[in-house]
């Protein structure tokens, strides 16, 4: 399988790194050789509803296998304060690169 | 407009400089294009504001209160052809309070179950629970129809749905129930979370 999948980014909890209508190529294998680390975006599946994919930033390495995550904008960002820690299974992979259009959205 | 991250965090940084902001806007162009061809899943940058405080309590209360509304409308006692005019005047302010109260219970009623509907249940829930909408939609005409007329039936269909309606709820969040008749005048069945 091709290692990268494309997500569209909706809603502000990564502003200004990633603001909505952001396109991010995820690298689906960038934790295949090593673990993911703090201060990875990272892109994984939304704990509290299936079949979303929800984009944040790891915060934290837990002993146990899984991973706080944060939105850069805590006010705004539904994160692991809400959910819990994130297990290594649920997280796609880590954002490799991030392209915005010439017309800025969503300010 | 280039990326940036804050100073010596341990960020992770997109460098962005002017040349590489236009191949970045290219490679957006690009995958817009691909986005028409095959579309993107989003991945979302979660900004609800989570409250997540939801209970359909208040319907069911609500609904209580349109019950006993209907009971104490019965109960009154119609002025007769040789009642004074301080006895209408009783007669007419009561009927007129209770009535007033029935409306705005009934509208309480309808918005708790429309926000539970609209703002907590997800579509998951549905797939769970696919009685869903239409028990949602029963519930909003009895509510109608319970505030209209002078309609025991009507009142007790409302906590009839609204139960069912907690049901669903309470199961969507793991906690059991149990039904009981209601600590108030009106005693109806009344679906409580046993929450220990």
């Amino acid at each position: 399988m091709f290692p990268l999948a494309r997500f569209r980014v909706e809603q502000r909890s990564m502003s200004p790194v990633l603001e909505p209508g952001d396109y991010v190529l995820v690298n689906t294998w960038a934790y295949k050789f090593h673990p993911p680390q703090v201060g990875d975006l990272v892109v994984f599946t939304d704990p509290e509803r299936p079949g979303r994919f929800l984009c944040k930033r790891i915060a934290d390495v837990r002993g146990d296998g899984s991973y706080t995550v944060r939105g850069d904008n805590e006010a705004i960002s539904r994160d692991s304060r809400i959910f819990g820690p994130v297990p290594r299974g649920r997280i796609v992979g880590k954002v490799w690169r991030a392209a915005r259009g010439k017309r800025r959205r969503g300010t | 407009m280039p990326l940036k991250a804050t100073a010596g965090s341990p960020r992770h940084t997109f460098k962005y400089s002017a040349g590489f902001a236009a191949t970045m806007a290219l490679l957006h162009s690009l995958l817009k294009m691909l986005d028409r061809v095959s579309p993107a899943e989003v991945a979302y940058a979660h900004c609800d504001i989570p409250c997540g405080i939801y209970d359909p309590h208040y319907a069911q209360m609500a609904a209580h209160t349109v019950i006993r509304m209907v009971d104490l409308i019965g109960q009154l006692e119609k002025p007769g052809p040789n009642a004074t005019g301080e006895q209408r005047q009783e007669f007419m302010n009561k009927l007129a309070r209770y009535t007033a109260t029935k409306e705005q219970h009934a509208e309480i009623y309808k918005n708790e179950l429309r926000v539970l509907w609209g703002d907590y249940f997800k579509p998951e829930h549905v797939q769970q629970f696919p009685q869903l909408h239409d028990l949602v939609w029963k519930s909003m005409k009895a509510g109608s129809k319970g505030r209209q007329e002078i309609n025991l039936l009507a009142a007790e269909e409302m906590l009839k749905d609204a139960n069912e309606i907690a049901t669903i709820f309470w199961k969507t969040k793991g906690v059991a129930t149990y039904s009981a008749k209601a600590p108030y005048p009106t005693g109806r069945e009344t679906v409580y979370p046993k929450i220990a």
